[in-house]
């Protein structure tokens, strides 16, 4: 079966050919499945989140290529790689990038808003995200008055407010206390029955021997260790 | 030196410069570019290349933005010399004080035209995936740029040899004969620019570019004669008051911007269709509509002064 992800010969190199030069990511090969769950575990300045921000379309890489549904993503021009975004990535960050002065419907609101949808469309897939981010309860509660578990599930939800088949996850619980940690990793497991792609960059070791989790690929200085 | 004469020729000058230094600068990446693009590799030599690419484009799309702007500039700082150039009334004496001067304000608005078909271009190659036409546009930027070097030493031979001492013809002498084209009286030339005026609207809505083109080149040419020979006089409310120039002053409300930026706006998007389709094949008709609109508010001031004036005296001057 064709892989959701194929990665292949993948290097992030910073100032190339300078004295300061820094490859982030070295010779990186991998493949993901359309309904697999993936934890890529390695230490802080490791490249995990280098590679997600790859695969995210975020940055581009300085060789090799990154094929999502068979199309070469790193090569996409910006207007492109915009919609890539909005249109297959969730994206969940480690501090949230939630816009405080909004309420959380009007957060997970955001990716919708250059769709060409009708507002009763838009409002219906927000209070479905909600729903399944169990956040609906605190629809219109500012996003400063939430607590770091709320905000997370915040973000959770304006990653699948789009429907999206990819989604990544940098550090998700690092701003999190273990009770809601293990919260996520719920969600996570609920993302398994969604059949979503998931990436979940971590250095927790909650996230070890997950039963729903498919792979896990280890990083150490930029390199897959095997 | 007449450069040194007023402070806003020596500013223009200074950002020429910067604007020429700054896409000299980008013509090494546009070389770089345009032989080892590949985009089909995934090497770090083009991902370079690509990055650069957008460097690139903005650099060029913010000359480009600063030459429009200082293009009124240009125009506004040979209205402000009249004064200082003996015998000028306005900028028609100073635009004629030496034999550059014509040439230079045409070659201007020659280049500008130019400017605008690669913003064009540029815009439909970053709406493609592959960047399909990114070697047609910057082997017309690479004639553009040699373009604008020329304007630029054309700009320095006009404003270094603007006698100070020999009396200029002010507008008065040099519009005093009607030199029409094809030998028409002004009442035939009216009548052939509503004319094509019209003909140029049925054309943009069947959306025939290259019909348009040749309409529009037209237009143009008929329309300056029309504003400085007919419309011109009903902004001056005198009949033998015949300049192109005089209605960039204050006494005329700036009206003259409103009236030839409308109608090279309009003539540029009348032309683009055609000369996009004829460098990179690609049909972009939208721009006609753009061409209807231009033209039609232009050929409405032109029309509402010539209107007000018989309303408020009962008769044509």
């Amino acid at each position: 079966m064709k892989p959701k992800i194929a990665i292949e010969h993948l290097y992030k190199i910073y100032n190339e050919g300078k004295e300061s030069e820094f490859a982030a990511l070295k010779d990186i090969t991998l493949s993901v499945g359309a309904d697999e769950i993936i934890i890529l575990k390695g230490v802080s300045g490791s490249g995990k989140s280098t590679l997600l921000s790859l695969m995210a379309a975020f940055s581009k890489p300085s060789r090799g290529t990154i094929l999502i549904d068979g199309e070469n993503i790193s090569k996409l021009p910006d207007i492109f790689a915009s919609k890539f975004r909005n249109k297959e990535i969730g994206f969940i960050f480690q501090s949230f990038n939630l816009i405080e002065g909004l309420s959380v419907s009007e957060n997970v609101r955001i990716p919708l808003v250059l769709e060409p949808l009708e507002k009763k469309e838009i409002d219906q897939k927000v209070e479905k995200a909600l729903q399944l981010a169990n956040i609906a309860h605190k629809s219109q509660q500012n996003i400063a008055d939430l607590s770091g578990g709320e905000k997370q599930r915040c973000a959770i939800a304006r990653a699948l407010v789009n429907n999206p088949s990819i989604i990544f996850a940098d550090e998700p619980t690092a701003n999190l206390d273990k009770e809601n940690s293990l919260k996520f990793i719920e969600v996570l497991e609920k993302f398994k029955t969604l059949k979503k792609c998931v990436v979940v960059a971590t250095h927790d070791s909650l996230f070890d021997d997950l039963p729903f989790v498919s792979q896990y690929i280890n990083i150490t200085d930029g390199e897959l260790v095997l | 030196m007449s450069i040194f004469l007023l402070d806003s020729i020596v500013v223009m000058f200074f950002v020429e410069t910067v604007l020429l230094l700054l896409m000299g600068t980008s013509m090494f990446a546009v070389a770089k570019i345009l032989k080892y693009w590949n985009f089909d590799a995934s090497t770090t030599l083009q991902y370079a290349l690509e990055k650069k690419n957008y460097l690139v484009n903005t650099i060029i799309l913010f000359t480009i933005g600063v030459k429009i702007i200082l293009f009124v500039f240009f125009v506004k700082s040979l209205d402000d010399l009249a004064p200082l150039v003996p015998g000028a009334m306005c900028a028609t004496g100073v635009i004629g004080a030496n034999k550059f001067g014509n040439t230079l304000l045409i070659y201007k608005i020659f280049t500008l035209f130019l400017l605008g078909v690669w913003v064009v271009i540029n815009r439909l190659d970053l709406k493609t995936k592959k960047f399909d036409y990114l070697r047609k546009k910057y082997y017309l930027f690479i004639v553009i740029f040699a373009l604008l070097g020329i304007e630029f030493a054309l700009e320095l031979l006009y404003f270094t040899n603007i006698p100070l001492n020999t009396p200029v013809f002010c507008c008065s002498v040099v519009f005093v004969v009607e030199n029409l084209p094809f030998g028409l009286e002004t009442v035939d030339l009216v009548k052939i620019f509503y004319l094509l005026f019209v003909s140029i609207l049925v054309v943009d809505y069947f959306n025939k570019a290259s019909l348009s083109f040749v309409l529009n080149i037209l237009f143009l040419l008929l329309a300056y004669y029309c504003v400085t020979y007919f419309f011109g006089t009903y902004v001056y409310e005198e009949p033998n008051h015949k300049c192109p120039f005089c209605m960039l002053q204050k006494e005329y409300h700036y009206i003259g911007y409103l009236i030839w930026s409308t109608l090279f706006l309009g003539t540029y998007f009348g032309i683009s269709p055609h000369i996009i389709y004829s460098l990179i094949g690609k049909k972009y008709q939208r721009l006609l509509r753009y061409n209807a609109l231009f033209l039609t508010l232009f050929v409405a001031i032109c029309s509402y002064y010539v209107i007000s004036f018989y309303l408020r005296n009962g008769v044509f001057l």
